[in-house]
Formats: C-alpha cells, structure tokens, sequence
C-alpha cells in the first residue's frame, strides 16, 4: 500500500501540468525549435515512406527491381527516395542535437523524467527505423550491412541464436527476411513511434519547455511568435536536406544483394562509431558491439537519477558537473569514433578500389534494368538480360578454347563466321590453319581439295552454300547457276539432299539454325562430320534450348564485325 | 498606438507562419504527388503489338474443326519485370482457303468466360451461361449480344501471325480496350 502511494504520488507529479498550455515562458526563442524540428522530419518520413510503399515489393525477386524501377524510372522518384533515407540521417542529427541540448539545460531532470524516457525511447525507434529500413532495398549496400547486425545480435549469449532466427524469419536471409523487416519498417515502428511522439509531446507541452538560465519576465503565447521560429528553423534544416539530397543524387542504389559474392560492408553513418570500436577491439568485438551501447544506452536512461539537482531556478551545468562531463565526453567519444572510421575509409586505397568497383557493378546493374528489364527471376537475373546472355555464356565456358585464339584446337569462329567471304577463304583454302588446319581431317586421305574456280562461277558456287543457311539476303537463282558445277565437283562427297549423307559433311540447311543445333549437338553423326569428328558430341550436356542459344549466337556472328563484337556488352 | 504595433506585429507573424508552413508543405508534397501520378501517364503494363507467330499453316486442314492454340508472348514487361514466354490467351484457328486462316478469341464477349468448341454439335459453346456461336463466330442463342471477336491473322512465308487484341466486355459493339 505504502509503495503504491508512493508511485502514485510520484507519477503525479510527473504529470499534472507545470506550465501554462500553450505560452513560451521568457518569451519566444530560437533555443525550443530543436523539437519542432525532429517532429518535421519524423513527418516527413512518413510522408515520403507511404509514398516509396506505393512502389515497394517486399521480395527478394522483387524488391532491388522496384526500387530500381522507382530511382531510375519514376519522375522524381530519386528525390522522394533521397528525402526519405537522407531525412533519416536528419533526424537521427535533430535528435542528437535535441538530446544534448535537454542535457545540458538539465530539462531530462524532475519533473520530466518521463519526457527524457520518452525521448530516448523515440531515439532507439529512429534507430530501428534506420536498421530496418536499410534491408529493405536488397542491394549490396542494405544486404550486407543488415547481415552483420544481425550477425552481432546472433553474438549475443544463451539468446542469440533465437534472435537472429526471429530477426531474418527463419534461418537464412530471404523473402521472410524482406517481409518482416517491411512489417516492422511501415506497421510496427511507425505505431509504437506515433504512441511515443504523442506522450513526449504532451509531456513537453505540459511541463513547458524548461527555462533558460537568464530568462526574461513573464511568458508569451506560443502562436505565432514561436511558431515563426520554429518554421523558420524547419525551413533551414530542410532547405540543407534538399541541398543534400540534389547534390548526392539521392539515396543511390548499389548492385542487387549477391549472397555469394564478397562485398566490403559498411553501416549506415550513424553507426559508424561502433563499427570501429568493434574493429579496434578485436577479439573483444562482442563486448563492443553488445556491452557499450548498452552501457551508454543505460548511463542515457540513467542521467535523470544519477542527477537529482532540483529542476527550477538553480539549473546550473556547475552543479551536475559529473553527469554532463560524461555525457558529452560520450557525445564527443562517438563523434570521434565516426570520423576517425570515415577518416580510414578515405585512406584506404584498397576499400578505395572496392567501392569503385561496386559502383561500376551498380552502374551496369541498373543500366540493364532500366534498358531490358528485370527478369522475375530477381535482381540478380538482370546481369542476364544482355542480348545472347545465355548463348554467348556458354560460348565461354564451352567452345571457346578450341574455336578461338592461338591455342585452339579446332576451326577459328568469330565475327563474319559462315558469311559468304568465309565461305569463299574455305573454298579457297579448307585445309588453311582458320579451317581444318589444325585438325586430323585435313591431313586425311578424304580431305577435301580447294575448289577450282574464280570469278562469277566461284560466287555462284558460294551463293549456292550460303543459300542452304536460308538467309533472307541469299539470292537463290545466282545459287542455282551452280549445279552443274556442283555436280560435277562436289556431288561425290556432298549431298544436298536433306537426310542423306555421303562422305563428306551434307550440306543441306548447312548454317541454318537446325543444323547448327543438330551439329553441336553430335558432329560424329555420318550427316556432319562422322567419324573424322574430334569435337565432342554436346547432346548430353547441353539442352536444346542452350543448344538453339548457342547457334543464335553463331547466326549473329555470320553478319556481324570484329567491331560489333568488341562491343557487346560484357556478360 | 503600441498596442496597434503589437498587432500589425502578431499580423505578420501570423502571415509569416502561414506562408513558411504552406511552403514547407508544397515543397515536400509537390515531389510525392508528383511520383504517385507517374504511373497515370506511362505504359505500364505492355502488351505484345508486334504480331505472334503461331506456327505453320499447314497444321490446319480445310474443313476440319477449329484448333485452339494458345498465344505466348515473347516478353511482357510490367513495371520493373520483363516475363519472357508469357502465356496471354488462346485462339481458335480455323483453315478457310489454301492460303488463309481465320482466328476466333476464346474470350466470350458475354462476361469473358472461356468458350469451347463442341465437335459433335459444330458449334462454339459457353459454359458460364450457355452463349452459343456457329463455326464462323456468328451469336446463335444466348446471352452474348455479339459473335466470337475475330482476332487479325496474316499469313507469312506459310506460317501463321496473329495480332493479340482484346476487346470491351458486354455489349452488341466491338470496341478494342
Ligand atoms: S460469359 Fe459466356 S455466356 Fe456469359
């Protein structure tokens, strides 16, 4: 009974009105607009966030692609995009300020403790917002700096694993990550922050903003007088905010998160400090990811009972020497610690090289994505829109080193491959170190002759070849004017009959796309090469739509340059 | 006369308020209201204009009964996806000469149900509610105010291409959407 009185005597006090509701004692001053201010920006991430959720997607298919679609492709949906993540870096400042502008006015102190808890409480939400937030865009950036916070909290004794188990849903990142962080991000934390802004500020109205040491006589009203103040101040923070977002360009957005790809992860600015002090620590780093922020964290929490200086009158800093000594020697520890790590990174040439490189990634990644679109597949399936990604892969990993460059094993492919004048260097030369040189066929007792003609005939000959690939510029009755020089010449070992095969390869729908397929597929087949093939049959390994990919890649070489070659897009 | 300052003073404080805080708000709203009515003013949904091969046309005989085919687009982009391969409908192609095929929606222009084709009574019937149309898409019986919505086919180097179209839901007129 005793103790009930007691708290009940004690949370009256803390709420029954101090001040007169609506009047500014001393009079107006530029000195009470620090919490209009953090009111502003914590508006305007709502506004600017309900407006970025009209374009969202939770998932990890989806999520880099919508926001990709919104820097790059919405009429100002960077600017709105930069208000809301650079907005959060002004808030997490305004608080900043706020606190430590209460801390040294001794306003955390009777009676509105409940006002100073309510505020740090505000501050640790800003926090969550940021961290949650982060996550969300799922690029490199976002990705893997929420891993390694999560990766802290796992740290954490005897809870740790069930922590980071609650935090990414499940036991890996992935798309029950991506809808949790957006359900705390747009349901949770705005909730719990609308119920903590309204009993902060009620408090703050009731209890008057606490009254500067020479302070003048009598009070004024609030409106307009303060007001004023308080839009301008508002107006010159964001006004600085707009300067920095137009100058930064934005939020930015790096390449879509790559699970498996190293990545030099940074945090957020704001949590830079603890970053370093991690890195300082070493094998301590438990200690100073967990244990000092909860330190400051409780000191924070601490400060109106460590202080019991009475509140009115005698707010000298004199008289709370120790409590404010650490709190700004804390203050001035962390600022320290940010800018010694931003000092590192900028030192660091090869963190240097990293970022460049990422930036270059994310430059490519959102050129593809605004060009050909993202595949459903995700983020990362964009690096496969380049045209002929698939064929021009497997090129790589498959063909290249026996048909390309000086150690290759077998006929050189590359621009002009199957055109007309490569029919003809064939014709001219088949056994010719571009052809079969380097193969056994050429030195075969059945290795075919250079074909004895020149001039209209030769042509009509090559027409007649690159007729059978079906292409739409080939000139069929040129073609024709070759038979009986055909016939006469190449009829003993070539068929053109489709089906049938003789000695040497058959040459019906030669170069077309079936019978690029079909040949990769078994060039020992009696049709092509036979048996004097030494190209391994690809039927087994490659499917028939890789296959086809392969031989479309083939098709566009036939018309293509050296120069239209050299660039393509890299894969 | 200190009192009439006094007020000129509150005055313009007030106006000053108003003015900062309606610029405040039309800074910040300008840009949102702007990006939320973007999608107003873009295709964001495409659809496939060019027209869509659906294979020779010598898989249709003349006289036989209609074939249902379904019409698959390339690519598709919506938003910030681009779907390869994407499944739109399916049409009923009919051989009518040598040369030539027509195409049927199997969208009923009642209430877009799927229509079938009934090879025993040769007609194109509705399941949803029993619309029926005769083999060159006339309305027979039911509540379809209109025949089968033709879809434009051209034929090219012997195979079949057809231009995806769709058409307004209900009514006796055929207005393209
Ligand atoms: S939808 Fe076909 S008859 Fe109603």
């Amino acid at each position: 009974m005793g103790l009930l009185q007691e708290l009940r005597t004690a949370l009256q006090v803390r709420l029954t009105a101090s001040a007169t509701p609506g009047q500014v004692p001393g009079g107006p001053s530029l000195a009470y607009v620090l919490g209009a201010v953090v009111t502003f920006f914590l508006v305007l991430s709502a506004v600017t966030g309900l407006a970025l959720s009209f374009f969202y997607a939770p998932s990890v298919t989806d999520a880099w692609a919508s926001v990709a679609y919104l820097e790059d492709q919405v009429t100002w949906g960077w600017l709105v995009r930069g208000l809301h993540l650079h907005g959060a870096s002004a808030l997490v400042i305004a608080c900043g300020l706020h606190l430590a502008q209460t801390a040294w006015l001794g306003a955390y102190r009777r009676p509105r403790e409940l006002t100073w808890f309510a505020g740090l409480g505000l501050m640790l939400l800003v926090l969550g917002f940021t961290i949650t937030g982060f996550v969300l865009r799922w690029d490199q950036a976002g990705y893997w700096a929420s891993k390694v916070e999560v990766g802290i909290a796992a740290a954490t004794p005897v809870v740790g694993d069930l922590v980071q188990k609650l935090a990414q849903g499940g036991n890996d990142y992935g798309n029950l990550t991506l809808t949790r962080f957006h359900a705390l991000h747009v349901g949770l934390l705005p909730a719990l922050t609308l119920g903590l802004v309204g009993a902060h500020v009620w408090l703050a109205r009731r209890h008057g903003v606490t009254p500067r040491r020479r302070q003048g006589a009598g009070a004024s009203p609030w409106w307009p007088a303060q007001t004023v103040r308080n839009l301008v101040a508002v107006a010159l923070a964001f006004a600085a905010l707009l300067a920095v977002v137009v100058s930064t360009g934005g939020a930015g957005l790096e390449a879509p998160a790559d699970p498996t790809a190293a990545y030099d992860a940074r945090p957020l600015w704001y949590f830079r400090w603890l970053f370093l002090l991690r890195k300082l620590m070493g094998p301590w780093e438990t200690v100073a990811a967990l244990i000092i922020p909860g330190l400051v964290l409780g000191f924070l929490v601490a400060m109106p009972l460590l202080d019991r200086t009475p509140a009115q009158g005698q707010g000298s800093p004199r008289r709370r020497r120790l409590v404010l000594a650490t709190f700004f020697a804390l203050c001035a520890g962390i600022t320290a610690l940010t800018a010694a790590s931003l000092a590192r990174d900028a030192g660091d040439a090869e963190h240097g090289k990293q970022v460049a490189k990422a930036e270059a990634q994310a430059t490519r990644a959102r050129r593809l994505a605004r060009t050909y679109g993202v595949p459903p597949a995700g983020g990362l399936a964009v690096y496969q829109t380049v045209p002929m990604w698939r064929g021009r892969a497997l090129w790589e990993t498959q063909c290249k080193d026996c048909h390309q460059g000086k150690d290759r094993k077998g006929p050189l492919i590359e621009a002009g491959y199957g055109s007309r004048a490569w029919i003809a260097r064939f014709f001219a030369d088949p056994g010719g170190d571009e052809f079969y040189g380097r193969n056994k066929v050429a030195k075969s007792e059945g290795a075919m002759k250079p074909v004895e003609l020149t001039g209209e005939p030769l042509a009509e000959m090559v027409e007649l070849v690159y007729a059978e690939s079906g292409a739409a510029d080939a000139d069929r009755g040129r073609a024709q004017k070759a038979l009986p020089a055909f016939e006469e010449q190449c009829s003993d070992c070539h068929s053109r009959e489709e089906g049938v095969s003789s000695s040497g390869p058959a040459l019906a729908r030669r170069g077309s796309l079936d019978h690029l397929v079909q040949f990769i597929g078994n060039p020992t087949a009696p049709i092509h090469l036979g048996e004097a093939a030494e190209m391994p049959r690809f039927d087994k390994d490659l499917s028939m739509v890789d296959r086809e990919a392969l031989a479309q890649y083939l098709l566009w070489l036939r018309t293509a340059t050296a120069a239209d070659v050299a660039g393509l897009e890299p894969l | 006369m200190s009192d009439d300052s006094g007020s000129d003073r509150r005055a313009m404080l007030r106006l000053t308020a108003c003015a900062l805080g309606g610029g405040i708000a039309a800074a910040v709203g300008v840009p949102v209201v702007r990006m939320l009515a973007d999608p107003a003013s873009k295709i964001t949904v495409t659809g496939p204009s060019a027209p869509i091969d659906l294979g020779p046309l010598d898989r249709l005989k003349i006289g036989a009964d209609p074939v249902s085919v379904p019409v698959v687009a390339k690519e598709i982009r919506d938003g910030w996806n681009a779907v390869q391969q994407v499944v739109l409908g399916s049409a009923y192609l009919t051989r009518t000469s040598a040369g030539d095929c027509t195409a049927l929606s199997s969208v009923c222009p009642h209430l877009a149900c799927t229509i079938g084709w009934d090879p025993g009574k040769r007609h194109y019937v509705c399941p949803c509610h029993e619309s029926l149309f005769d083999p060159s898409g006339e309305r027979v019986t039911g509540p379809s105010e209109r025949g089968l919505d033709p879809l434009p086919v051209t034929i090219k180097d012997g195979r079949i291409y057809l231009t995806w179209t769709r058409y307004r839901m209900g009514g006796s007129k055929r207005e393209p959407v």
